[in-house]
Formats: structure tokens, sequence, C-alpha cells
């Protein structure tokens, strides 16, 4: 991954290296993978029992 | 993050959190000693709105004369020492405030181990800055409504009507001019210029207010006592409920455009998304930490929330007010901002921008037959914040979880749950540790707001009241005028940013803002402000149709 590579210039102190690094990071993108799926998959579907369960129990809510 | 060894109560000393906790605590127990009769917080200068002189058959009572813009509140709320915090004047009472705040916050400077003499320094220019500006903001052109000048029998004149919220804007943009013109100048105050500092200190004193709230109210009646200590429960059950629905679609939302529309990596898009989605800052941190992302990602982030905090922070609470989802609904605006707005300090800020202009805005509408309690809805915008704080905390570590064993697969690692703790926003305990306090003594000596408990409570709003309103809004105003001072507009302009400004500016307004308030009305639209114009007995009968209605 691009994230796990050293920069050399940062260590030196190079006055261009945060740029060099800041361009790292939001370059090398990886493919999507079957974890980010589930991560926001499960995410969204926690959100929904806890928006049923939330509608439910609390009094002010436009359920009551 | 899993090689970490801490105690418990490491940082107690030397972090902001733990620091907004002591210096809140201090003056929040110094505020309780006037239930054993001595009074040693009633010396902070408060404004008062002003004019250079009064017009012919005015009279000076919500709308005073220049020379008496600022008072010690214990000079009108003090039972004990009324005459000696009256005798100290308005620059008496402002040197007091000085003097006090300076050495407690010069205490936290040296524990934190900023550079002190730096710190005295600018502070010292911070708080007679804000001073300035709070005696401006206070000027009735920009502060009167239309009751406050039927009260004081002033003849018909255009104000703003913006009551509190104008010095709140002008402290902002004084802070905004020296930090983007005065570079040299900001950079020197930046030792000085705390706005999470300030504002996790005013949180604290704004558990005060949450507790004070049914005090105040059971003093015109003990039935209105009930309805506001109900309402304030009432918003820390459905904050809870919105700010944990409102998480789990957030950060999924804003992953995926990261990832899907604009093709950033994952840990970026991790760090990125906790910070739009959650409390900004800390939560940039907390998630960089958790996904090992490289430093200058939460750094980057943290600048672009910072700056972006701003911006919502100018154009929300108008737009709440007057446009989505207006005055009609002011639990669910409040509740939304809390969700839409990043940082700790915009956030109440902007709650508390909210409440000024949702008050006035009711008040002209309904030519003053209609008037909300100050401070219900910044509670309920910082409500769900503190929620949304303390859930950052978990997420980090659940994201730990994910990146160490499924996304990284680090082999033996393990992490603790200690870290939960360690991501836990510390003020959060001042905050409720002052709210229950006050609501035990309403419930508890103050037998309910009953004719028997109203010694008691009086003497407990003598302490409370300076410290929820002049304390809680001297660090509101130093929030402003701080976050001014280190918010930089050319960081936007800057390139290096690139793709992360857009991933931030499409997510927080098209998707983030939106859902925020659809969330928060799914959750707060059952609750209504009570009414507290007029006298005591339209006050109850409008309080209750209004409440139940």
């Amino acid at each position: 991954m691009a994230e796990n590579k050293e920069n050399p210039q940062v260590e030196t102190g190079a006055l261009t290296g945060g740029q060099v690094e800041t361009h790292d990071v939001l370059a090398g993108s990886e493919e999507w993978a079957p974890i980010e799926t589930k991560l926001v998959l499960g995410s969204l579907i926690a959100a929904a029992i806890a928006l049923i369960v939330g509608l439910l129990i609390v009094p002010t809510s436009v359920l009551h | 993050m899993a090689k970490t060894h801490r105690a418990w109560y490491s940082g107690m000393l030397s972090t902001e959190d733990w620091w907004a906790v002591w210096l809140g605590l201090t003056f929040f127990g110094l505020g309780l000693l006037t239930l054993a009769g001595i009074d040693l917080v009633g010396w902070i200068a408060y404004p008062k709105k002003w004019v250079m002189n009064l017009p012919d058959g005015a009279i000076p009572k919500k709308i005073v004369p220049v020379g008496k813009a600022f008072y010690a509140l214990g000079g009108k709320y003090s039972l004990t020492s009324k005459a000696f915090y009256k005798s100290l004047g308005p620059i008496g009472s402002i040197l007091v405030t000085y003097v006090v705040f300076t050495i407690a916050t010069t205490i936290g400077a040296y524990f934190q181990k900023w550079d002190v003499k730096r710190y005295f320094i600018g502070w010292t220019f911070i708080f007679f800055a804000t001073y300035l500006v709070w005696f401006i903001g206070h000027h009735a052109f920009f502060s009167a409504s239309v009751v406050d000048l039927k009260k004081s029998h002033f003849p018909e004149m255009f104000t703003l009507s913006l009551g509190g919220g104008a010095s709140f804007i002008l402290a902002l943009l004084v802070g905004l001019i020296i930090g983007n013109f005065f570079k040299p100048l900001a950079r020197y105050l930046s030792e000085a210029a705390k706005p999470e500092w300030f504002i996790k200190t005013a949180i604290v004193f704004l558990g005060v207010k949450v507790g004070y709230l049914p005090i105040k109210a059971a003093a015109s009646s003990q039935k209105l006592g009930h309805v506001l200590a109900d309402l304030t429960i009432d918003l820390f059950i459905a904050g809870a409920a919105a700010t944990i629905v409102a998480y789990l679609i957030f950060w999924p939302g804003v992953y995926t455009i990261s990832r899907k529309l604009f093709n950033l990596p994952r840990k970026t898009a991790a760090v990125l998304a906790s910070a739009i989605s959650i409390c900004g800052v800390s939560a940039a941190v907390a998630t960089g930490g958790a996904v090992r992302a490289k430093p200058i990602v939460s750094i980057m982030v943290s600048a672009l929330v910072v700056v972006y905090a701003v911006i919502e922070l100018v154009i929300l609470p108008g737009v709440f007010t007057h446009l989505w989802p207006g005055p009609s609904d002011p639990m669910v605006a409040g509740s939304a901002m809390g969700m839409a707005v990043k940082t700790d300090g915009a956030d109440a800020a902007a709650g508390e921008l909210l409440d000024e202009f949702m008050r006035a805005e009711v008040e002209r509408n309904s030519n003053g037959a209609v008037v909300w309690p100050e401070g219900v809805i910044t509670v309920s915008a910082v409500m769900t914040k503190i929620w949304i704080d303390m859930f950052i905390g978990l997420w980090a570590f659940i994201l730990a979880l994910v990146w160490v064993y499924k996304i990284e697969a680090r082999e033996g690692e393990r992490v603790p749950f200690s870290e939960v703790w360690f991501r836990f926003p510390k003020f959060v305990i001042g905050y409720f540790i002052a709210w229950f306090v006050y609501l035990g003594i309403f419930f508890g000596p103050g037998q309910g707001g009953a004719a028997e408990g109203m010694a008691i409570l009086k003497a407990a709003k003598a302490g409370a009241v300076p410290v929820e309103k002049g304390m809680r809004k001297l660090f509101f105003m130093l929030t402003f005028m701080s976050l001014g001072i280190i918010t930089d507009f050319k960081q936007l302009h800057e390139a290096k940013f690139g793709k992360m400004v857009w991933v931030y500016f499409i997510a927080l307004f098209l998707f983030i803002i939106p859902v925020a308030v659809i969330i928060a009305y799914l959750f707060h639209h059952g609750m209504q402000l009570p009414n507290v114009a007029g006298t005591a007995l339209s006050y109850l009968m409008i309080t209750l149709q209004t409440t139940f209605s």
C-alpha cells in the first residue's frame, strides 16, 4: 500500500516533503474490498435497527 | 495503538480535555457555596444592552445608558454580598473577572506545558478584545428586540434584533480579521487562542445551565419547573437515539462517497468519514490512530474541519431559523445543529447563535406574546454533540478492530478495550456532574419547586446564575474570538487539499445536513418549548397548552 512506503524527503526535513506526502495520501486508492462492503452494510443495518428501536422507545419520536 | 500502556488517569494534569473539567468544576463548586451562604462567584462582569443616551421618556430597564453597559451579576442575584458586588461597577467587575480567570487559566497553561509568558500576553489581549467586542455587540442597534424597546419605553426604532448573537458574530469576525490579515499577531496569539479548551469549559458551565433550568422555572411556577426538568431529560434520551442512528448512517455514507466517487485510499477515506460524520478533529485524530493513517492525514482533515465548522457556524443558524426547520421546530433545529457542525466549539457556538436567532424570531413574529426560555435550544445542540463525542471512542475502537483483524490482518496484535476510555471526551464528565448536582438540588432539598424548598432553590440560583450565564457566555465569546484567530481561509485555496475539499463540501451539504435534520425531526418533533411570556397564570396556561398540545 502507498501509505506504508517511507518518504525519504520527510526524513531529511525537505520543505517539499509535506507536499509529496500529501499527494501520497490522496493517491494510490486500493480496490474496493469485500470487507468494506461488510463494514458499510453492517453499519447501515445497525442504523436501521437502531432507528426502529429508537422510534419505538423514545417518547418524543414521531411514532408517539 | 495496541502497545500503549497508559494508566487510566494519565493526562489528568496535562490535557486540555481534563483542564476543562478542572476549570469548569472549580467554578461550579464555588457557585455551590452559595448554599452555605458564601458567594464567591458574583464578580463576573456581564453586559447589558445599551445606548449612548436614553431618549426622553425611556427607562433604563432592558436598555441602559452606556455607563451601565456592564455589571457584576452578583450585584443583581447575590443573596449575601449584593452591595459589595454592586460597588465593583463595570470596570471593577471586568478587572476582577480578568484577574480570576487569568490566574485560573494560566495555571492550566502551565500544567499543559504551554509557553506561560506567551499564553499570559496572548490571553490578556484576547480577554480584553473579547470584552470590547461584547460591549459593542450589545449596542441596542445590534441586540435590542421589539420587547426590549417596549419594556424600556423606547420610541419605535430600527434594530437588528440579534440579541446576544450580534456579539458572537462580531467576535468571530474580529478573530477572522486577525487570523487572516494580521498573521504574525495571530501566530503569537495562537498560544492563548484555544477554542476547544474554552468551549469544553463552557460546556461544563452549560451543565450548570441544564440543571438550573427547572430551578429557574420553579421561581415562576412549580409546574413549569417540572416541565423543563422533563424536557432536558427528554433531550438526553432523544439525543442519544438520534446520534446513534445518524452516526451509523453518516459514516458509511461519507466513506462510500470518498472511496467510490472520489477514489481516495482507504485510510484517508476512513479518517475523512469520521471527521465529517462525527466530531471533527478528535474523530480525525482517533480514527487516524485506529487505522494507523499517516499523521498528515489527520492534520489535513483537522484543518478542513475547523474551516468548514466556521462556515457552518456562519450559515446554519440563519438557515435553520429562517428556512428549514424554522421556529416551528426549535428542538429539531438544535439537535440537527449538534449532528451537523463538526467541532465542539463551533457546534456549541452555533447552538447558542441559533438559540438567540430563534428566540428573537418568535418574539418578533408574535409581537412579544411568545417568549422562549433562554438556552434550551443550545442545550439541544450540545446534547447530541456530547453523545457523538462519547461515541467516537467506541467507533475508533471498532475501526481499530476491523483494520487490525480484517483489513490489514496484523499478526499477534490486539486492541485493548481501555482505548475506549482514552478516547472518551473527559469534559463530558464535568458536564454531567454539574447537571445532575443541580437537578439533585431541585428534586432533593429543593423539593421539586414546592414552597418549602424555595429558600434552598434561591440560594442555589445565586451561585448558578453567575456560572451558567456570565461565565458560560464569556467562554463562548472567547471561543468565537479564538476560533476566528486560528482559522486561515487560505488553507482552502491550497491545491494540496484537492479532492478532500470537495468530498467534505458534497458530503456535508448534500448528505450530512439534510439527513441530520430528518433524523432530528424523527426523534425531536414532539418537543416544544414552553412560553414564558406574561403573568404567572397566563404563563403557566400557555406553557401547559404549548407543551402538551
